[in-house]
């Protein structure tokens, strides 16, 4: 890997990490964003966009909600696909890479959310002194940080980890191989579980299982847009029913705390 | 239209400061930290429309954005609606003397729960996983439209949320928020945008978890392959019956980092195992 690759791969790496910041979740963390831009970059756009779809899948369900730390997917996305275009491997290699970067870089961003708070004391100063020109300054001041910091990091991991990586991807041996894989057709359903766990109410279970039955048996022909088309078509029918009605039989148990996990 | 046409003729704020305004809001979590959230981010946004209300009272502008460093988060991609309700308040505010202040961050205290569980619904719960599922079709064809298809889709009602948000919450928000909570609309409405986001989980799970037993026995000279028989039993019952207990520990107040690590190791046993592929 070159200079200029490692550099590039820690700008992609900075990049997701301002992108919910400063780009208002735009969603250039996404792996299938990152795997594009890490597959230019590495000069293998189609294999970058096929790991990338996997480590989509497995991290369908990564939300993030509430002021705490989430996955960090983009960081994890991005030296995921990288190790694997680099070493030539396949999604494997991106999981073993990529998961334990985003449960670490988790860490890493509660660590920066705690120092970032010893700013807020100072703006406030700041305004007392009627200098209202720190609110950006500070403001701009943690996105710039935070930039630095995980181009920084990912780069040395890249640069320097490089060879690294390498000497581990080629001494798996194939039963860890066969691990990894299991791993990875498991891991989406603790996304799709988190995703049920902010949305799902008793009263919605029947909606599930009319989304589940039809693809399970029917399968990959029945594109998932007719599915989705049908529930918007009940969910459009109930509500007009219901409002005009002016009854509300939704129990609402749980939206009102969700927000604060 | 021009960009310096006048939305608010007291204070002189033009089409441009709430343009201003809707840029700002993209970055409203990029200050967050764990004492006041994004407060910093979002006196960041509102700061246009403030150094215009108060031009002409240092105290006024000092003790808004005292008032408005107050900790606060919600949801991103509807933040723009409190920005403009806020924005309204600040001018009543501003305007009448007897305007109780803290009224303003009981407002925003007020929407931070309801509009984030909305806004979780539809930018986690629908809008990110239609893009995405969408894209990975032809991520996994190796198409590089695929990156493309999914920041469109997405950033669509994104940009739209925040555009509309920012308006109607600065001409008719309170008026209108307190109709919906009134006529309970609201709940009816997470509710219905419920029924469209278990759906497509439902649909996700079948089709993109494709979590199988590879064990075949021979007994008596015939081959039982499992996975046929756990087919007729039910298509996809392994990823449903994997997620469900996943869901089940959530609900119990598991840890999402602790249901990860349990299946990256379970995942990892039974795959060395043969017992799952």
């Amino acid at each position: 890997m070159s200079l200029i690759q490692a550099l590039l791969i820690g700008c992609v790496a900075a990049l997701t990490k301002i992108e919910g910041g400063w780009l208002g979740e735009m969603k250039l963390r996404e792996p299938i964003v990152t795997g594009f831009l890490v597959g230019c970059i590495l000069g293998n756009v189609e294999q970058g966009l096929k790991i990338g779809a996997q480590l989509q899948l497995m991290w369908m369900g990564a939300v993030g909600i509430g002021p705490t730390a989430q996955l960090d997917i983009g960081t994890g996305g991005t030296i995921g696909v990288a190790s694997a275009l680099m070493t030539g491997t396949g999604a494997e290699t991106a999981i073993m890479f990529g998961v334990p970067v985003a449960v670490l870089m988790q860490f890493c961003s509660t660590l920066l959310m705690t120092f970032y708070s010893s700013f807020m004391a100072r703006v406030d100063t700041e305004i007392d002194r009627e200098n209202y020109k720190a609110i950006p300054l500070y403001h701009y001041l943690v996105g710039i940080l935070d930039f630095l910091m995980y181009c920084i990091l990912t780069f040395v991991v890249m640069y320097w980890g490089n060879t690294a990586i390498e000497a581990i991807v080629n001494g798996l041996p194939a039963w860890a191989n066969n691990g990894l894989k299991a791993v990875s057709v498991m891991l989406p359903c603790v996304g799709f579980a988190l995703l049920l766990n902010i949305i799902m109410e008793k009263s919605l279970a029947p909606y599930f299982i009319i989304g589940f039955i039809p693809a399970a048996f029917v399968g990959r022909d029945l594109s998932m847009i007719a599915i989705v088309a049908l529930a918007f078509a009940i969910a459009w029918v109930i509500f007009q029913l219901r409002s005009t009605q002016g009854v509300v039989k939704a129990s609402n148990t749980t939206s009102s705390d969700e927000w604060e996990d | 239209m021009a960009s310096n046409d006048v939305i608010s003729v007291k204070n002189n704020i033009t089409k441009k400061d709430f343009r201003s305004i809707f840029w700002r809001s993209f970055t409203l979590l990029g200050s967050m930290n764990y004492e006041r959230m994004e407060a910093l981010g979002f006196l960041y946004s509102i700061l246009p429309a403030l150094k215009k209300i108060y031009k002409d009272d240092p105290e006024g502008m000092k003790a808004a954005c005292h008032r408005h460093m107050a900790a606060f988060n919600m949801t991103v991609a509807p933040s723009p609606f409190v920005m403009g309700i806020t924005v309204a308040m600040e001018e009543m505010a501003k305007e009448d003397k007897n305007f109780d202040v803290d009224s303003i961050n009981a407002v925003k205290v007020s929407l931070m729960g309801p509009l984030s569980g909305i806004g979780d619904t539809f930018f986690w719960g629908i809008f990110r996983i239609l893009a995405c599922a969408i894209a990975v079709g032809f991520a996994q064809e190796g198409n590089p439209l695929a990156p493309f298809i999914l920041l469109i889709l997405f950033n669509i009602p994104n940009v739209l949320t925040r555009l509309f948000g920012l308006k109607w919450g600065y001409s008719n928000g309170t008026q209108m928020l307190t109709d919906l909570q009134k006529s309970g609309k609201m709940q009816l409405f997470t509710y219905c945008a419920g029924i469209v986001g278990v759906a497509s989980v439902g649909c996700l799970i079948a089709m993109w978890a494709p979590i199988s037993c590879p064990l075949v026995f021979t007994i008596s000279g015939t081959e039982i392959v499992l996975q046929e028989y756990l087919d007729q039993l039910m298509p996809c019952l392994l990823p449903l019956v994997t997620t469900l207990s996943v869901f089940a520990y959530l609900r119990k107040g598991g840890k999402v980092i602790l249901a990860i690590c349990a299946i990256v190791v379970i995942g990892f046993v039974l795959g060395v195992l043969g017992l799952i592929a």
